[in-house]
């Protein structure tokens, strides 16, 4: 009992539980729709790319901020990614596109910090700004890469598969190690937790608050433009509306992985479950022959259960939450 | 005997919260190797003022001068890097972090590994470990506990065997014996005076004019955001400081005019 209360302090525990609970039920429901390698491997590759932008947006809900732009963000670096690929090459358009992201999070960081505004408010006015970029940008219409892009080695890297696993998953798995070590184990990490536990305290001891919360926005909007960049280098076609309603995807996955809206606590990996609780909702549905409508209905269901359990879970472990 | 020259000097400060007057022209010298108390009613302004000379308050007007320089930034960051370390009265634990990470907060130890530097947590443990030892916390909290569960003395303890593990060449204690008890808070004064005989400058804030009057040089007192007294113990007795703080000032207007 005490071991599994210690384990249920961290933050992610419960979606662990939820994963579980998920695929216990999936199995029972529909094992000959659920475990087949088309649903897997759909389930798979959205997860990487929806663990992507889970894993920026739980970096800024721990830091006791939000971000509701993150799905335009990716839109605009994906479509930047292709559009400028012709007269960039596919290096140069990649660093322009993972530049515009840093740019926008950059934006919304120094508004929320020096403008002292609600991130809330900042951020929903980024993710209408960001999309009605991509309209006017693009027209209305995207064109797709050139044969070369799409065999280009970059494209490959990013797009491709390795010894049969997708790139995206690796590149997921690389950045959740990188980031989960740089959220506990390094300075910059103890800062950010401190940031969300109480910015005052952290401020009064020397944290540069106003820093850590902009280069979070930074690296959130990295994120988002990084998964963007990796679903068109996957598959190199695309739609102005590209990411619409992601926002709320990730926002909901890294809630259901434990990460507390008041700031301080969270956890990278619970993100990246909960992408996978969301994802796999999605094409369980699918396979279940399912309206696509409904998705959006469980997601919301998923939400309120996951939000209750983490809380209950969190109280018994001892949080003051 | 402490130095002529003032370690911190605040000459003519004032500070605003909106239209609220907080801090009225209060001019005041501060040396090294000195104990003040600062004293006043609920609202005087006592913790206004520190925060100030510990970077978290910019001040309307007015100037404060660091070993004789002029202060012109003002950030918590640059008031600790210049060697004040404060223990605030209602901030400075993060509630979510364990008690070696609070420890540590804003100086974090690092070790290179492969190349990276990484949080040094066995001497981050280590020393809050000795810390919270010796300030009596029991046996059952350790280092790696996070501060939610502390008691509020607990909290207090390890704020001030921060402060004191830290000390450089100010430190500031704004009621540091709050919540604490009676052993405690004597092992508190004692640490205080220990500070005060290394050399170092020690600003006491306490409600206890006659604990205070016992350790400190100085005393200061508010009121209403205005400097009301300045009186080094051996002139005015604990009493006699009592009366003026309960008068709020008039006495000593009265033996001006
Ligand atoms: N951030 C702030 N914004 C607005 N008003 C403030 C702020 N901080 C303090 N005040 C006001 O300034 C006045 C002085 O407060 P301060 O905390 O300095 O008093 P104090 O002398 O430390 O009192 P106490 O003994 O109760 O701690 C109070 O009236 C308080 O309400
Ligand atoms: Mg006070």
């Amino acid at each position: 009992m005490t071991f599994l209360r210690q384990l249920a302090k961290s933050a992610g525990f419960g979606s662990v539980v939820g994963v579980g609970v998920m695929l216990i039920a999936f199995t029972l429901i529909d094992f000959s729709g659920w475990w087949t390698a088309r649903t897997l491997s759909n389930v798979i590759h959205f997860t990487s790319i929806l663990g992507l932008i889970a894993i920026g947006q739980a970096l800024v809900i721990i830091s006791k901020e939000i971000d509701l732009s993150v799905g335009s963000v990716y839109g605009l670096a994906g479509i930047a990614f292709i559009t400028l690929e012709p007269s960039l090459g596919v290096p140069g358009s990649m660093a322009a596109a993972l530049a515009i992201a840093a740019l926008c999070g950059l934006a919304q960081g120094i508004l929320v910090v020096w403008g002292g505004l609600p991130s809330m408010i900042v951020t929903l006015g980024g993710l209408f700004t960001f999309r009605g970029v991509i309209y006017v940008w693009t027209g209305g219409s995207v064109r797709n890469f050139s044969t070369d892009a799409r065999e280009h080695w970059l494209t490959r890297l990013f797009g491709g598969e390795f010894l049969g696993f997708e790139n995206a998953l690796l590149w997921m798995l690389l950045m959740l190690a990188v980031l989960s070590v740089v959220l506990k184990l390094t300075r910059f990490g103890n800062h950010l937790l401190a940031t969300g536990g109480s910015a005052e305290s952290a401020e009064s001891r020397g944290v540069r608050i106003d820093r850590v919360k902009i280069a979070t926005f930074v690296i959130c909007s990295l994120m988002a433009g990084f998964a963007g960049i990796i679903t068109l280098a996957d598959r190199p076609q695309t739609h102005v509306t590209i990411g619409d309603l992601l926002e709320l995807e990730a926002i909901s996955a890294a809630v259901i992985g434990g990460c507390l809206l008041s700031g301080g606590r969270g956890s990278l990996i619970g993100a990246v479950l909960g992408a996978f609780i969301v994802t796999s909702f999605r094409y369980e549905l699918i396979a279940l022959g399912a309206p696509s409508s409904w998705f959006i209905t469980f997601v919301g269901i998923v939400l309120i259960v996951a939000v209750i359990f983490n809380q209950k879970l969190a109280r018994w472990a001892g949080h003051n939450v | 005997m402490p130095d002529a020259k003032p370690l911190i000097q605040v000459k003519n400060l004032n500070l605003y919260f909106g239209n609220f007057h907080a801090l009225k022209n209060v001019s005041v010298d501060f040396h090294a190797g000195e104990l003040v108390g600062l004293v006043g009613d609920n609202g005087a302004g006592k913790t206004t003022l520190i925060r100030v000379l510990c970077g978290i308050h910019k001040p309307t007007d007015g100037e404060v001068y660091f070993d004789g320089k002029l202060v012109k930034e003002f950030h918590p960051k640059l008031a600790i890097d210049q060697g004040i370390e404060t223990i605030q009265q209602s901030v400075g634990l993060c509630d979510n972090l364990s008690i070696a990470r609070n420890f540590y907060l804003g100086r974090e130890p690092v070790r290179k590994v492969l190349g990276i530097p990484l949080l040094d947590f066995a001497k981050m443990r280590g020393e809050a470990t000795k810390v919270i030892r010796a300030f009596g916390l029991r046996d059952n909290v350790s280092a790696d506990d996070e501060v939610e569960r502390l008691s509020g003395g607990e909290r207090q303890s390890v704020k001030i065997g921060r402060a004191v593990e830290f000390k450089n060449r100010v430190v500031i204690m704004d009621e540091p014996t709050n919540h604490l008890s009676v052993r405690e808070r004597e092992h508190v004064n004692e640490l205080a005076l220990q500070l005060r005989n290394q050399g170092l400058l020690v600003i006491y804030i306490t409600h206890d004019i006659f604990q205070v009057h016992k350790l400190a040089d100085r005393i200061v007192i508010m009121e209403n955001g205005e400097k009301i007294e300045d009186a080094s113990t051996d002139k005015m007795s604990a009493e006699a400081l009592e009366e003026v703080i309960r008068q709020g000032g008039r006495v000593v207007e009265k033996m001006e005019s």
